[in-house]
């Protein structure tokens, strides 16, 4: 059998070795921050990590006049943190690499590879999520070292701070998968932050358990003392449900890849 | 232990085969009833924009299954295998890149995608085949178009697949990149790789390739080497429109010639002619113009052949 190989056969097995997860990841990460990185991005991440901040400054100005500090950060981290800069930051983090290769055919040059598909969605995901948990996390601890110092009261900050890690990773996947089946990924995630958690699932209890602020809120309750007597989803509903959008976003986002959407400009 | 079957797949197998395919998005046919093969060397694939050839070209690479038909790349569908890419290459004609990369890094990070073993040393060697190696370190951003064109080529060639399909590669290339990306082509194709490359332009591909595949709003209008081809092109009927003096007399004495098919007197100063040998009529259009034997001279405003244009000399292919 080896007798009848042509040159291309062996040529083909000494060139290629064991390919390497960790590698790629590195190269496709790479590739995803030359696409996203650019100082307008950089402004809009800074001024959605400060405005949590400024609300942590106004109540230390305040003393005494502030109120429960636990109320206080519960609110702002759900509202500003959970509710606005961890989606925003997961949606610019999430579609700015697949869409701007989408739109400018630069996404041939992935496909194009023996790279495993889902090893490319996987790598996307884990880019976005680990830069939006992080992200979240310094919004969170910035704002409660400002608010109330290193007080932590009822560990409210340490909880949100795993918390938001957690809804980073749940928006990125959700996001990153929006890129990859539809051309309005911006948009689309924009509508979904401000009508669907922003309002809709603010308002129907029933949406509580499609709601990835709501599912954030559950991490960070779970973790606080008072946080046994809440209602709506529980700690493994939000668990479970972070892990099947994650998995759904890595496998449809692969087959996805294999039939990639191509700009059909210049053909 | 056996060898993979991408691997196995390389040896022996035409590297390319059309069987009667077809595509179609929604209800645009892009591509119409293909069937031809693409064996070692080059081959053109020649046609207008809109011709299909961008469609036919993601065919061959498996970015989507054909709407009916079969292709093969070395024997397989190349439909949702990834591995069929350590055997094959696809050049896009579009030009962008990630402009914050060095050429260096674009290429060593198409090495890598690749499962490459030796990432840079096949990047630098591809480098040096296009002639980038000098500039490669710098970022692809401020690159002309003949630069990322030949970046887009290393990339391609990194992992030296044995079947290249390019989409109008001599695109912003001047004259001296193009002969050396001719070189190049040629080289590999010596060495045994297919390599299809698409143009709109057959004095672009007439060169280079040595059997040449034209398309026409999606079917495959003709095939054969450049020489079939340019007899079929110039033996076909030519219209001329011409603007003379005295357009009756000029008729008259076109008419009675053997290589005029017919003469339409358009207007008091207009004449279309059909010739069926357009550098003969050039000699008689000139003599008749001029007069014989003491007749009197015609002349000669406009002379303008109306079926020059590319689409003009494919559609005549179609209709054959």
């Amino acid at each position: 059998m080896a007798a009848n190989m042509a040159p291309a056969g062996n040529r083909a097995v000494s060139a290629f070795g064991p390919v390497s997860f960790v590698q790629t990841a590195r190269v496709l990460i790479r590739l995803a921050w030359a696409r996203t990185g650019s100082p307008v991005l950089v402004l809009g991440i800074a001024a959605l990590l400060l405005l949590p901040m400024v609300f942590g400054l106004v109540f230390a100005s305040r003393g005494a006049l502030s109120g429960d500090p636990v109320d206080f950060l519960m609110g702002r981290y759900d509202s500003l943190v959970a509710g606005l800069a961890t989606p925003l930051i997961a949606l610019l983090l999430g579609t700015s690499a697949f869409s701007a290769e989408t739109d400018d055919g630069t996404l041939l040059y992935l496909v194009t590879t023996t790279t495993p598909r889902w090893w490319i969605v996987a790598s996307r995901v884990l880019f976005a999520s680990v830069l939006t948990g992080l992200l979240s996390a310094v919004a969170v601890l910035g704002t409660g070292l400002i608010a109330v110092s290193t007080s932590n009261p009822e560990q409210v900050v340490s909880a949100y701070t795993i918390a938001v890690f957690y809804g980073g990773v749940t928006y990125a996947a959700l996001f990153t998968m929006l890129a990859l089946v539809t051309r309005r990924a911006l948009v689309s995630g924009l509508v979904y932050v401000l009508f669907w958690e922003g309002a809709l699932s603010q308002t129907f209890q029933g949406l509580q358990y499609l709601s990835i602020r709501k599912w954030t809120a559950a991490v960070a309750e779970s973790l606080t003392p008072s946080g046994s007597d809440r209602v709506g989803p529980s700690l493994p509903y939000a668990l479970v449900a972070a892990l099947v959008l994650v998995s759904v976003t890595v496998y449809l986002g692969g087959r996805r890849l294999h039939r990639p959407r191509i700009s059909r400009i210049g053909t | 232990m056996s060898a993979p079957s991408s691997a196995r797949a390389a040896v022996g197998a035409t590297p390319l085969v059309f069987e009667n395919v077809s595509h179609w998005y929604g209800d645009v046919v892009a591509v119409n009833n293909i069937t031809a093969a693409v064996e070692a060397g080059i081959t053109g694939l020649l046609g207008p924009n809109g011709a299909g050839k961008t469609t036919l070209l993601q065919l061959a690479a498996g970015l989507m299954p054909p709407s009916g038909g079969e292709v093969r790349v070395f024997g397989e569908s190349p439909v949702e295998k990834p591995e069929i890419f350590r055997h094959v290459a696809l050049v896009p004609e579009r030009e962008a890149l990630p402009g914050m990369l060095s050429a260096r890094a674009f290429v060593e990070a198409r090495a890598t995608l690749l499962g490459m073993r030796d990432v840079k040393g096949a990047a630098q060697r591809a480098l040096e085949l296009v002639e980038m190696d000098t500039v490669a370190d710098r970022r692809v951003h401020g690159f002309s178009k003949g630069m990322r064109q030949r970046t887009k080529l290393a990339a391609a060639l990194v992992h030296e697949p044995r079947l290249v399909l390019l989409d109008e590669p001599f695109n912003g290339l001047d004259p001296r990149q193009r002969l050396h990306m001719m070189h190049l082509l040629e080289a590999r194709a010596a060495d045994g790789t297919a390599v299809l490359l698409s143009s709109h332009i057959l004095e672009e591909i007439e060169g280079v390739a040595s059997r040449i595949l034209v398309m026409l709003s999606g079917r495959l209008a003709a095939s054969g080497d450049h020489r079939t081809l340019r007899r079929m092109m110039t033996d076909r009927p030519h219209t001329v429109r011409l603007r003379a003096s005295n357009v009756r007399v000029l008729a008259a004495r076109l008419v009675a010639q053997p290589s005029v098919m017919g003469v339409e007197v358009e207007s008091t100063d207009a004449l279309v002619v059909r010739t069926t040998d357009y550098t003969a009529f050039s000699r008689l259009l000139v003599r008749a113009a001029h007069g014989e034997g003491g007749e009197a001279p015609v002349t000669l405003y406009d002379v303008q052949p109306t079926d020059e244009s590319l689409e003009h000399v494919f559609a005549y292919l179609v209709e054959r």
